[in-house]
């Protein structure tokens, strides 16, 4: 049986489909069945970050209303075999998704595949509750910077009263993921560093992914990060990956700017 | 170390003005589904004994504490 996880934020822009893309492609080479799938209706933009954008032939919703079936519709990704995404539909119909045909498209995804990760709207509105609705955990994303944390909060109130699993009476694993880490602003105090969000928003630690230009490029490219290895985030993403698959791996510090001069002084002083 | 090298940065403000800012949309988002249920419930015993006028039910999060302060509202004229 998979495990389900929904990518939430609460504000947009943050990186939530990029860490989608990445994470799952991140499972999937570690080895084991992932599928992506696109709850952003109205608004795929999944395909274009994975590079299948010209593969889709049918989306979510049409698997739902049973006009198509869910191996016509999954689509396996060309940089790796074990990767499948769902493509959301860009209907503009805002009551296209229902918890029953939701609920029943995840039990046959779990039944395929080992994760099913799925990539939330951004807000708090009914797409976004029927996202974490029949989720197992939650990842969260969110940037050093107060808009960002203060929505991811209320996104996490949201899904800690509506997903099934907490009516049930059992509770849904939460992970932080803290995106774009700019090292010398935290450094010099201008930024959140990773101990205050925690200290703020009171949910384990999955990752910190530095800030990265070469992400821009990865999306024009539709070649996840994660694929460069010279990529500071791309790796941040590996690592993130690999513990969702249960492996240990040490968290590095990322918040100290390394090498410099002036560094390595304040390093005996210590 | 040598605090007069270190320039002021407005991490901290962000993190006091948020700590704030969160925890009051906490006290007014963070209900439980069935607290409409309690609710009505609690009415119904406390007026098997005493006029009620109402009950109004917050959540405190403070840390890790939790508290559920329940108010009752008496009816004098019940």
């Amino acid at each position: 049986m998979g495990n389900v996880i929904a990518v939430i934020s609460g504000k947009g822009g943050v990186g939530k489909t990029t860490t989608t893309a990445n994470i799952g492609l991140g499972i999937a080479l570690n080895n084991k069945r992932c599928v992506v799938v696109d709850f952003d209706i109205g608004q795929r933009n999944l395909d274009m970050i994975l590079g299948l954008e010209n593969r889709v032939v049918y989306d979510i919703v049409q698997v739902m209303d049973g006009e198509a079936s869910l191996s016509q519709a999954l689509i396996k990704s060309k940089m790796n075999d074990k990767l499948y995404f769902l493509a959301a539909s860009q209907t503009k119909d805002k009551t296209a998704l229902q918890s029953e045909k939701i609920s029943k498209l995840i039990e046959s995804l779990r039944e395929d595949f080992d994760y099913i990760i799925l990539d939330a709207p951004a807000g708090i509105e009914s797409g976004y509750e029927h996202t974490i609705e029949f989720a197992d955990a939650a990842i969260i994303v969110v940037n050093p910077e107060v808009s960002s944390i203060r929505d991811a909060d209320r996104a996490i109130g949201i899904l800690d009263s509506k997903s099934q699993k907490v009516k049930d009476g059992a509770e849904v694993a939460k992970y932080l993921i803290i995106n774009r880490i700019d090292a010398k602003m935290v450094q010099s105090g201008e930024m959140l560093s990773s101990s205050d969000i925690l200290d703020i928003l009171g949910i384990n630690l999955l990752g910190k992914v530095p800030e990265d230009k070469g992400i821009i490029d990865a999306s024009n490219q539709g070649k996840p990060i994660i694929l460069n290895p010279n990529s500071a985030a791309g790796q941040a993403y590996k690592r993130i990956a690999s513990r969702l698959c249960g492996e240990d791996i040490d968290m590095p510090e990322l918040e100290t700017v390394q090498g410099g001069f002036l560094q390595k002084i304040k390093g005996i002083f210590k | 170390m040598f605090p007069w090298f270190k320039k002021k940065g407005s991490a901290s403000t962000a993190k006091d003005r948020l700590t704030i800012a969160i925890m009051s949309d906490r006290d007014n988002n963070n209900s439980y589904p069935f607290m409409a249920q309690m609710k009505a419930e609690i009415i119904e015993v406390v007026k098997k004994y005493i006029g009620v006028k109402t009950i109004n039910i917050t959540k405190d999060v403070e840390g890790d504490f939790e508290a559920l302060s329940i108010e009752v509202q008496l009816d004098k004229n019940a």
